[in-house]
């Protein structure tokens, strides 16, 4: 048989098989849907968490303390070595700036500081890190590296904060992770069930099959082609829900939360990647689940 | 064609279903295999086309020891044998035509030649006029015809009949066992398993007799059917 004249029985097969059993075809196709749309929301999920831990990273600011003694040009020479080492915008902050600063943030208790015979604080270069180096390690080596320089007293960057924010965004990842795991070994398991019931109604054209000849590759084609196909509607059925999610509530979500989620709330929940992936995992779950199930009623 | 040599069957904890089995069938050879109930004549044909294993001893078909076959190798065997059962095993939602050329779809058989073909085999039982009908319309004989087309269709060397006639009335037996014996003077090896004493005498071919799983007679057509008529 040529390759063609072979794909057109299979495919013939095939569609007589999920017009055989509308019913068991349609739980395998719903339970795919479910199983990627929970996926595409945990991916949307995890996108705004990002932005969320992004957007609170964004408030780690590094605290360059300077020698009192250092004059202007020296200062000046401080600064442009930590913008070297670090990449990130440093502000300059003189010892008077600072006190006003000071003095605005106790309020009534500001006019105490009046009492002061000198002021006691010194001038301060405030650093705001690139992205990439906000994490606990980067800015623990940055901190090491600032403070080996000559005319920096101290530097301060609220490394506990730091680090309890990367531990819950490790945490948060990981049971992600598991989630998935868990939602994904389910559905092969649902899916493949499903598809046993598909076959089993099947079960004497099988046995014909075999006794007539037909190889075991030949016998399972056409249900991996039904597994493909589910996989297929299945994932299209997912990104609809998801692609009609992110129209009807993202917008709702995005001006209610942006406060707190930033603006990746109202991104777009379905991208052209997120797609291929809910494809190819569909496809992916429809074939592993027909293989699992075909296997059991080869044997004749 | 078929060779067996002290070949034994069991399943565990129980008696043996075949004891040392040693049978010899010709190319162009018609052979009943008869005897009771639960004697062993379904698991001897399901050994030849490879549905059980022997369990002890060599089986040759075509030259080819199946008792070593790869697994692999079982559906290109499978393709020289041709196969009829008692309950039909019949694709009730497709048609006879589509069930006839089922075998040849297996085989990869261009569908205008395989059209061609199953109208051949369908006029050669004498079903051309039923080919658009579906199996459960037709009678019991019918049906059976419609599997031996399907058996036959690709022109196997070998075919098996497992009481073919067994839910069929006298006269339709006598028109499978006519279309049979018509097969086999086609050339092709024919082995029949049934315990009906009248299709031996009525046409005295090769009897092998199996009791509790031992062959326990193998007697030419005449002589078989002069012990049955005495006995």
């Amino acid at each position: 048989m040529s390759v063609t004249a072979k794909a057109r029985y299979f495919w013939r097969s095939a569609a007589v098989g999920l017009r055989h059993s509308p019913f068991v075809h349609f739980i395998a196709v719903t339970t795919i849907a479910i199983a990627l749309f929970s996926a595409g929301m945990a991916r949307g999920a995890a996108r705004v968490l990002d932005n969320l831990l992004s957007s609170l990273g964004g408030e780690v600011e590094v605290t360059v303390y300077l020698a009192p003694e250092l004059g202007e040009d020296e200062v000046h020479g401080v600064r442009t070595r930590v913008v070297e080492l670090s990449a990130g915008e440093v502000t300059l902050v003189p010892p008077d700036a600072a006190l006003t600063r000071l003095r605005t943030e106790l309020g009534d208790l500001g006019d105490a500081l009046a009492e002061l015979p000198e002021n006691p604080l010194p001038a301060t270069l405030e650093l705001r890190v690139p992205p990439e180096k906000r994490n606990p390690a980067s800015l623990q080596a940055l901190a090491k590296e600032l403070r080996a320089q000559p005319g920096v007293s101290g530097v301060d960057y609220g490394e506990a904060a730091v680090e309890r924010l990367s531990a819950i965004a490790r945490a948060l990842r990981f049971g992600a992770l598991v989630a998935f795991a868990v939602v994904l070994g389910a559905t092969v398991i649902i899916v493949a069930a499903t598809l046993q019931l598909a076959i089993y109604a099947r079960r004497g054209e099988i046995e014909i099959q075999k006794l007539v000849g037909a190889t075991d590759r030949f016998v399972k084609a056409p249900f991996l082609l039904e597994g493909l196909l589910q996989g297929l509607l299945g994932a299209g059925v997912a990104l609809l829900g998801l692609w009609a999610f992110g129209h009807v509530l993202g917008p709702t979500l995005g001006s209610l939360f942006a406060f707190l989620l930033g603006p990746g709330v109202a991104a777009p929940w379905v991208e052209p990647r997120l797609a291929l992936e809910l494809v190819g995992a569909g496809c992916g779950l429809g074939l592993g689940g027909s293989f699992v199930a075909v296997g059991r009623f080869l044997r004749v | 064609m078929i060779q067996f040599f002290h070949v034994y069957k069991a399943y565990p904890g129980d008696p043996p279903v075949l004891s040392d089995i040693n049978l010899n069938v010709e190319k162009g050879e018609f052979v009943f295999l008869t005897g009771p109930s639960g004697a062993g004549k379904t698991t001897l044909l399901k050994l030849i086309f490879c549905a059980e294993k022997a369990t002890k001893g060599q089986i040759l078909v075509g030259g080819r020891n199946i008792a070593r076959i790869r697994e692999s190798a079982v559906p290109y065997l499978r393709r020289n044998i041709g196969v009829v059962f008692q309950d039909f095993k019949l694709l009730p939602h497709r048609t006879v035509e589509d069930n006839v050329s089922f075998t040849l779809d297996v085989l990869g058989v261009p569908r205008a030649e395989a059209r061609e073909k199953v109208r051949r085999m369908l006029k050669l039982v004498g079903l051309e006029h039923k080919a658009d009908s579906f199996p459960l319309r037709l009678s019991g004989g019918e049906q059976q015809r419609v599997v031996i087309a399907r058996a036959l269709v690709n022109d196997p060397t070998i075919l098996l009949a497992d009481e073919p006639t067994g839910n069929l009335d006298p006269a339709l037996t006598v028109e499978i066992m006519d279309l049979l014996t018509q097969v086999n003077i086609r050339g092709t090896t024919v082995m029949v398993a049934t315990h009906d004493a009248t299709l031996l005498a009525r046409y005295q071919k090769r009897t092998v007799r199996l009791e509790r799983g031992q062959i326990v007679s193998d007697e030419d057509g005449v002589k078989a059917a002069r012990r049955m008529v005495a006995g």
